[in-house]
């Protein structure tokens, strides 16, 4: 649903031939894909098949050995970690990384707190909004330490949300949640795509990345194996090896 | 009151001047690196402060001044060249700067004074000069702990991947740590020395690490509150318990031990946490009627 309409504009991102190695190992192996504005994408694979890489690289703190990133047609390949969320580029992280010390308040205004003056002072009046749409205004003064692993992990999705990036990378979203709370952050992830936000989810919950995304990827050993429609993306043989191992995909 | 302060107006400054050295060293650690430069811009500070009074007739405050300035300076320049070290091999090299500063005391002929330091230093130095600039420091730390500064300052030292992805440039905060460490670490010395008239190599050495540790570890490590509260306990703990006599080493030794052991954030930290506590509870509280309500 996503593309052939909108594919004919300059993606928001696009990935040209990345690749990540470490030492021997080839956690990215030559990925091309594109992602335009106003879609969710996701991308799935087995654990070790380089999603969380993928994404580590697009925020540039996880070193490139090939390959380069476009944003709206401009490389940022060479830019700082540091510059990418200025750039309107956000994200979260597999394991939750929040400041055990602040408050739930105080580590989602953290994610405002250096971008320009203008959008800054925007996000810092609407966070209380952004805490009541992720569902942590009543915990806003306790300390992340304190909450369960859902609700931090919802603290961290502020966190990412409220300086209104323009691409939003997600890194296993609702790991930790049950399935009423899954569900709640997917219409979440819905509303903020329909307010522009394009959104890119690593996860496992293969029926969430289903639900929720536009476009699927799928990866295995660091190279792209399918993208497409995600109940296509999901029948595909290759993504059904890659899952339940060969003879899957004959069998299925 | 002004008989208690006349009796004990030497511990007083003490007190100050041992808190602004042990701010020197909590700075680069709250920004999450593991400096004792501070230790070797006292030194600069102090000596540069005798110099300024005694070799060029300086008057005591832009002694002071230049002292802070130029220690700033040097640890600055010293950030530069050790930022890309961690952990302990930071804090080895900071303390080798702290040991090269004496070394060059001892060897500085006149200009230091040799082996034998630098005497006639007296500065018109009094409590109140010592608290205003305490009090200025301490706005300037107020300012990095508290706010937006403070939660990046946070982010930086516990998390400097989350630092780089939110967009703090985590090696501009080292480097600002550096310096802020050297100008209060000068302050502590160039006031410390003119004080006292004088300043030997031999004040410019390990044990002021360990006396800025140790005050910061029981104190707390994450507020100038700490360094404060730390300052306080080791300055007047020897006239507290000087009924233990020759065994005052062991109960400081055991102090620093229980602290280190049972207080990870110190006693400050610990106060923090029973606030905290009260507060949840409220808080907790509160949502418990709402929801019964709703």
């Amino acid at each position: 649903m996503a593309d052939t309409a909108v594919r004919t504009t300059t993606a928001l991102l696009a990935v040209e031939d990345v690749a990540v190695h470490f030492g021997g190992v080839k956690a990215v192996d030559g990925i091309s894909l594109e992602m335009h504005q106003g879609n969710i994408y996701g991308v799935l694979g087995p654990n070790g098949s380089g999603k969380s890489t993928l994404l580590g690289a697009m925020t540039r703190l996880t070193p490139l050995t090939r390959g380069r990133f476009l944003l709206d047609g401009v490389d940022y390949t060479k830019v700082p970690a540091r510059k990418v969320h200025r750039m309107g580029i956000s994200r979260t992280f597999q394991t939750v990384r929040l400041l055990d010390d602040r408050s739930v308040r105080d580590n989602i205004l953290l994610g405002q707190d250096t971008l320009p003056k203008q959008t800054r002072k925007a996000a810092a009046m609407q966070v209380d909004e952004v805490m009541e749409r992720v569902g942590v205004r009543e915990v806003a003064q306790l300390r992340p330490d304190e909450l369960s692993y859902g609700m931090q992990r919802r603290v961290e999705f502020a966190r990412a949300i409220i300086g209104r990036p323009r691409l939003l990378l997600l890194d296993e979203p609702t790991a930790g949640m049950n399935t009423a709370e899954r569900k709640e952050i997917g219409k979440l992830m819905r509303q903020l795509c329909d307010e522009g936000i394009t959104q890119f989810i690593v996860e496992h919950d293969v029926e969430m990345m289903v639900d929720t995304c536009d476009y699927l990827f799928a990866m295995n050993v660091g190279k792209l194996i399918a993208e497409g429609d995600p109940h296509d993306v999901v029948r595909h043989p290759a993504v059904q090896e890659a899952y339940l191992g060969k003879g899957a995909a004959s069998g299925a | 009151m002004s008989d208690w302060y006349s009796m004990n107006v030497v511990l007083i400054q003490t007190t100050l001047t041992t808190l602004l050295l042990a701010l020197s060293i909590q700075v680069p650690i709250r920004f999450g690196v593991f400096s004792f430069a501070g230790v070797g811009a006292f030194g600069i500070g102090g000596y540069t402060a005798a110099i300024a009074m005694v070799h060029l007739g300086w008057t005591t405050w832009p002694s002071v001044a230049l002292g802070a300035v130029i220690s700033g300076i040097v640890v600055f320049a010293l950030g530069l060249l050790v930022q890309r070290l961690t952990g302990l091999y930071m804090g080895m090299a900071t303390i080798a700067f702290t040991l090269i500063i004496s070394v060059l005391a001892v060897n500085g002929g006149e200009l230091t004074g040799g082996a034998g330091g630098l005497y006639g230093a007296l500065g018109e130095i009094d409590t109140g000069h010592i608290l205003a600039i305490l009090a200025v420091v301490v706005a300037v730390l107020v300012w990095t702990e508290t706010k937006g500064m403070g939660r990046r300052i946070d982010t930086v030292r516990e998390d400097p991947e989350l630092a780089n992805s939110v967009g703090i440039d985590v090696v501009k905060y080292r480097l600002a740590s550096f310096a802020l460490s050297g100008v209060i670490g000068g302050l502590a010395g160039g006031i410390t020395t003119l004080l006292r008239s004088t300043i030997t190599p031999a004040e410019v050495n390990f044990h002021l690490v360990i006396v800025a540790l140790t005050a910061i570890i029981v104190g707390g490590a994450r507020s100038w509150l700490g360094a404060f509260i730390g300052a306080v306990i080791f300055v007047w703990l020897p006239t507290m318990i000087s009924f233990v006599q020759e065994w005052e080493k062991v109960v400081y030794g055991f102090i620093v031990a229980v602290a280190a052991i049972y207080l990870p954030n110190g006693v400050l930290g610990v106060v923090k946490d029973l606030i905290h506590r009260f507060r949840t509870r409220q808080e907790r509280a509160r949502l418990a009627v709402l929801q019964e309500k709703g």
